[in-house]
């Protein structure tokens, strides 16, 4: 780990990027310190690739600046301070597992032993397969080892988990907890929210390339306060159920009805001193709610 | 140039085999057919078989030296120049190791031809000529080696193998690879000097006239070789620009 100086690891200031009419990053303002897990969080279109894209120096912004550890991405780079696992391609399917590990460690200045990260990566055993004979979850892993190798203190990861299946999911993220663990500034993004609110210590929320929510994942989930009361009630009025006390909106789903309230508790009990329902059940609203609403195209909260 | 990056290009090549065997198999066949035909003749006092084998031996460097440029466009299409943006290696440095290795990839198709020329069809030169007729066809691979990165960048992965096959088809017919230049009809000679491979093909034979090589012809090949080498790096500054 070696961090020149105390700027953070990355700061994004109106970072700007537009394909024609459509502006797919909008002036974002993006500043992560050392040692923060941070998810990019948003559906696809968003805006987190063209994002990623500028950070590592891979596409050029239209405006504004970005700097990673106080200096340009690709000086970063050549410092062996950034490293990245991009969503797709970079893989040349000639060679083995190892020789190409090996080749991009060999690239860098102080990589880490090439044994130690195919072990990390989970590809020690695929080590001399050629890398175009694996499936797509054994190429994402050694995607990973070659981000993994040069030993960087920012890992970028862009959709690192796309097309693995549920168990392979869990096994890339059990690996970069160990990462994290030894202090490497981890921002993936992802459209998974599971995987957001798992993984990251700071969720930035993106939509139509701006930043909509940035901070924990409890507090990206406040935005959307209240509970939903579901409770059985076959001929249910839904006017009267919306003007019970503590009730938002009421909506009927067959023989059941879904109550959104601001005060769950004095709705409960109206509810159960002056209706027949049954059956109820009380939740908060998750992230996805939150992710919903902040996503949704022309929604505001 | 890093030495790990080129050992890991070369493995590639040998494991790949395509380009070698190609660029090796092709004019090594063409030499036995045509410079077996007409063995013991000879043109303008030069013995067929001689002129032959080191127009083929150009052939089949030209097109590796070719292939390797040509091999930008396939790592292109895969994203491996993006993987490769996030390593201290500099885009120049790729390409500079990718002209290197159609320096690199210009010998096999040279000794092979030459061999069959020297064991097959009894060519005999001084040995003087051996080298000279080797080193200008050896140099002759830098404008085509230039060419090849043009068109690594600006072909599509999907069809960088037909566009240099039809490219080098029609530089080694029009420059005077496979009929010689001195039985062209009076155009297709006018046309002949327009190619790099022309030039080439004179600097290659013009030790088995003279002794000696040409000095117009090697000023003009290097010509070609910067000129193109320019071009080359106009695409290659425009891409990496772009990203």
């Amino acid at each position: 780990m070696t961090t020149t100086s105390d700027a953070p690891a990355v700061r994004l200031a109106g970072l700007t990027k537009r394909y024609g009419q459509l502006t797919a990053v909008d002036s974002l303002d993006l500043t992560i310190r050392s040692g923060e897990v941070v998810a990019l969080l948003g559906p696809n279109g968003a805006g987190k690739s063209t994002t990623i894209d500028m950070l590592l120096g891979l596409s050029r912004p239209d405006a504004g600046t970005v700097s990673l550890y106080g200096v340009t991405p690709a000086e970063a780079i050549r410092r062996g301070q950034v490293n990245a696992l991009l969503q797709s391609g970079g893989l040349l399917p000639d060679l083995t597992v190892r020789e190409i590990v090996a080749l991009v460690a060999a690239l860098h200045d102080r990589p880490r032993p090439v044994p130690e990260v195919l072990d990390r990566a989970g590809v020690a055993e695929l080590a001399k397969r050629r890398v175009g004979e694996l499936s797509g979850g054994q190429q994402q892993r050694v995607r990973f080892a070659m981000a993994l190798v040069s030993g960087p203190d920012l890992v970028v990861l862009d959709e690192p988990t796309t097309g693995l299946d549920v168990e392979a999911r869990r096994e890339f993220w059990a690996t970069m907890r160990e990462e994290t663990r030894l202090g490497r500034t981890v921002l993936f993004a992802t459209h998974y929210l599971d995987e957001a609110d798992a993984y990251a210590d700071r969720i930035v929320l993106m939509r139509a390339g701006q930043v909509v929510a940035d901070g924990t994942a409890a507090q990206i989930k406040s935005v959307v306060s209240g509970r939903t009361i579901r409770a059985t009630l076959p001929g249910a009025d839904l006017a009267t159920l919306a003007a019970l006390p503590g009730v938002d909106a009421a909506e009927g789903r067959g023989d059941s009805v879904l109550l959104h309230c601001t005060d769950s508790d004095a709705t409960l009990r109206a509810l159960l001193a002056g209706t027949a329902a049954y059956d109820i059940e009380v939740t908060a609203r998750g992230l996805e709610d939150a992710f919903l609403a902040l996503t949704v195209e022309g929604a505001r909260s | 140039m890093n030495l790990t990056y080129l050992s890991a290009e070369i493995r590639r090549l040998v494991r790949n085999k395509r380009i070698l065997i190609f660029s090796v198999a092709m004019p090594a066949i063409l030499l036995l057919i045509f410079g077996g035909l007409n063995k013991g003749e000879t043109l303008n006092g030069v013995g067929v078989a001689a002129y032959t084998m080191v127009s083929m031996g150009l052939f089949g460097s030209m097109s590796a030296a070719m292939g390797s440029g040509g091999s930008i466009a396939v790592e292109r299409g895969l994203g491996w120049n993006r993987q490769l943006r996030l390593t201290p290696l500099s885009p120049g440095g790729y390409v500079l190791t990718k002209v290197f290795l159609s320096l690199l990839m210009a010998v096999p198709p040279l000794v092979v031809v030459y061999l069959i020329g020297a064991i097959g069809l009894d060519v005999r030169l001084p040995a003087s000529t051996w080298a000279l007729v080797g080193l200008g066809s050896w140099l002759g691979a830098l404008p085509f080696a230039a060419l090849g990165v043009v068109i690594g960048y600006v072909a599509k992965p999907d069809s960088v193998q037909q566009v240099s096959g039809l490219l080098y088809m029609l530089l080694a017919a029009f420059g005077g690879l496979w009929v010689p230049v001195e039985v062209m009809p009076h155009l297709m000679r006018s046309i002949a000097e327009f190619t790099p491979a022309y030039w080439v093909g004179q600097v290659a034979r013009s030790p088995l006239f003279h002794g000696g090589l040409s000095m117009r012809a090697v000023a003009v090949m290097l010509a070609w070789a910067v000129g193109l080498g320019l071009v080359a790096l106009r695409r290659f500054r425009a891409d990496t620009a772009r990203a």
